[in-house]
């Protein structure tokens, strides 16, 4: 029967959370669809990676590696990907939903002429056929979709939405060779951005707006709370625009989703497409002098107070009772 | 050269609902151009005004998105295609990518095209990668900067802006782009230009024009529903805020957040 083949994203040499979530859930849509988890690693010299995958569970890893792919071309990982996927015939592929993976999904499901869905926050089977969750509209609906039988699917899941695997299992590793391709697109070069931030990977988020008043504040402030927290800082858009904060930091419908464990905002007040990009963070606690902005209604704990009162005593009593 | 610029509308905001028969309601809530998309028609004005030829905005919707489609004029545009069909109405990003390469190919003279990095309603970000698929050309997604589009050679070199990395890519023409907020400064359409392109219709072709039939998706939509209600928070009390900031701190700890 057919199964499913997750496609395994490498972070210095070793399987990428996403992909151990993956194969976690993996594993049991597999055991559904009665059919065989897989998995394909890509890239050069990826012989590690793959075994990593075996040993959390996926029954065969499909490697092709290749100089040819050494840096990810659409073209060149498409057709890696079709070399696993002609191998192994899976009902469900299974990927991230970082920008690469959707670079890479949307093409393959467009070859496959197979179904897709992009960050899905849940998958299911029934009788044989695949459903997903995906929010849309800022999350504020979820679609539910069910795919026919008999067509592949193409699922781009959101991070964090499911255990990571365990290791345990010993699978085989099968080396497949690179289909005959051309590669258009030609990398030149590859640099690490400046002052980079991961947002969507922090655990905890300080996230300060227009309330904080000026620039001069907003770097007074935030930047000193989020490192008191061990945490990323983050923005509104109001403040990206008035040129405060680079467009990296910014959280919400037109910036970055993010789904923290603890989401702190400063001087906020909760425009919908802000709460678009933070909504589904666990804990929310929201500082903001006016009771009635529309951020309490999504906060956890709310402070009514003014930010240039309530942030640094909040830095402080948190540095001393976390001793950093 | 010729630059087609695909452009979407969509609702200001998100607060929509959701119709009984599970399509979306948006009513009432003003309808604005993709703000993606604003960065991709800026893009290819400036291209165009660069190396001339024309540069045609495109949407697959319905004629409520002229407006837009007029902005876009107003900015710069040179050309409007709008594809509209009962028949679209439900299409998910793969078959609408399908739709648009059979009027890209049916333009003919397409040298390249940008679309915006997603949607802000649907956000799913598969349309561009899609429909440069289903044309066949090599897709250059998340588009930071367009260093070089040179008519002469046919290449194009961009800036792929990736979450901790800048790519320089190169890639022949024709080829598909999509782009990030970064790129550019999107200008606002002078009044005048407003006014002159106030009653413009752009052509409109249909699902015959594109001789298109079977565009079933892969996927039935079963259900449509709201998030989960966060459960009800609480504003900390207290004399002052030395001591609102120590009980937010102490449930913090308790609840193990931190
Ligand atoms: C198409 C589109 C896309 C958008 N995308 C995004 C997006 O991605 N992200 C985003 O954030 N926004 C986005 N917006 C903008 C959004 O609508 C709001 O304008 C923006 O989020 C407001 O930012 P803010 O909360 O910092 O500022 P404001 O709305 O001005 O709020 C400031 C808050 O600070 C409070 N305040 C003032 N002084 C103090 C003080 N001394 N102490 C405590 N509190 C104080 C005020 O009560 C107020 O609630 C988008 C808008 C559109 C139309
Ligand atoms: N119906 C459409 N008509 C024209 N362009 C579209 C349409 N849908 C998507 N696009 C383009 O594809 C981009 C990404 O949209 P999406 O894949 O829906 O997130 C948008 O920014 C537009 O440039």
């Amino acid at each position: 029967m057919p199964g499913v083949l997750v496609y395994i994203e490498q972070i210095d040499g070793a399987v990428a959370g996403i992909s151990r979530e993956l194969l976690g859930k993996g594993k049991e849509l597999a055991a559904a669809l009665d059919g065989p988890l897989s998995a394909v690693v890509v890239g050069q010299g990826v012989a590690e990676v793959a075994r990593q995958a075996a040993a959390l569970g996926a029954e065969t890893v499909y490697s092709v590696d290749d100089p040819r792919l050494a840096r990810y071309t659409t073209d060149g990982y498409v057709a890696a990907v079709r070399a696993a996927v002609d191998a192994a015939q899976p009902a469900l592929i299974l990927g991230g939903s970082g920008f690469q993976l959707r670079d890479l999904g949307a093409a393959l499901a467009a070859d496959l002429d197979a179904g897709l869905v992009v960050d899905a926050t849940a998958l299911q089977v029934e009788d044989g056929a695949v459903s997903a969750v995906r929010p849309s509209h800022g999350g504020n609906v979820l679609n539910h979709y069910r795919f026919a039988a008999g067509r592949p699917v193409v699922a781009l899941v959101r991070k964090q939405s499911f255990a990571p695997a365990q290791e345990g299992s010993a699978g085989s590793v099968q080396s497949l060779s690179l289909p005959e391709v051309t590669i258009r697109t030609e990398v030149t070069s590859v640099a690490p951005k400046t002052g980079a931030v991961n947002l969507t990977d922090a655990a905890i988020i300080v996230t300060g707006g227009r309330g904080l008043g000026d620039k001069e504040s907003y770097y007074r402030l935030i930047p000193p709370l989020a490192e008191a927290v061990g945490g990323a800082y983050g923005a509104s858009r109001a403040i990206v625009d008035a040129g405060w904060v680079p467009y990296e930091h910014q959280v919400g419908q037109t910036g970055k989703t993010v789904s923290p464990k603890l989401y702190i905002a400063c001087g906020v007040s909760g425009a919908i497409q802000h709460l678009a990009g933070m909504r589904t963070s666990r804990t929310i606690v929201a500082i903001n002098k006016d009771p009635e902005a529309p951020i309490f209604r999504v906060a956890t704990y709310g402070i009514v107070g003014d930010v240039q009162e309530i942030v640094p005593l909040l830095t402080h009593e948190l540095k001393s009772r976390l001793g950093r | 050269m010729h630059i087609v610029v695909c452009m979407k509308q969509v609702p200001r905001d998100n607060s929509v609902k959701i119709n009984p028969d599970l399509s979306i309601n948006a009513d009432g809530i003003e309808k604005i151009m993709n703000l993606f998309d604003e960065y991709a028609v800026e893009e290819g004005i400036a291209w165009n005004e660069r190396h001339g030829g024309k540069l045609t905005v495109l949407s697959l919707g319905t004629e409520e998105w002229v407006e837009q489609m007029r902005r876009a004029l107003a900015m710069g545009a040179t050309d409007a295609l709008l594809l509209s069909d009962p028949a679209f109405a439900t299409l998910d990003p793969l078959a609408a990518a399908k739709v648009v390469a059979a009027a890209i190919r049916k333009l003919g003279d397409v040298d390249l095209i940008f679309c915006g990095r997603n949607s802000t309603d649907d956000e799913s970000g598969a349309f561009a990668p899609a429909l440069a698929r289903s044309l066949g050309w090599p897709q250059l997604t998340y588009v930071g900067k367009v260093l070089e589009l040179d008519p002469a050679t046919k290449q194009i070199r961009v800036e792929r802006h990736l979450e901790a990395e800048v790519e320089t890519v190169s890639a022949p023409l024709p080829a598909v782009v999509s782009v990030i907020k970064d790129i550019n400064e999107p200008r606002y359409p002078a009044l005048l230009k407003i006014r002159k392109v106030a009653r413009v219709e752009p052509p409109v072709w249909s699902a015959a024009d594109l001789g298109l039939s079977d565009l079933a998706p892969a996927a039935t939509l079963t259900n449509r529903v709201p998030p989960p209600a966060r459960p009800k928070g609480e504003l900390i009390s207290g004399p002052d805020a030395a001591s609102k900031v120590k009980t937010l701190v102490d449930k913090l700890l308790e609840s193990q957040v931190l």
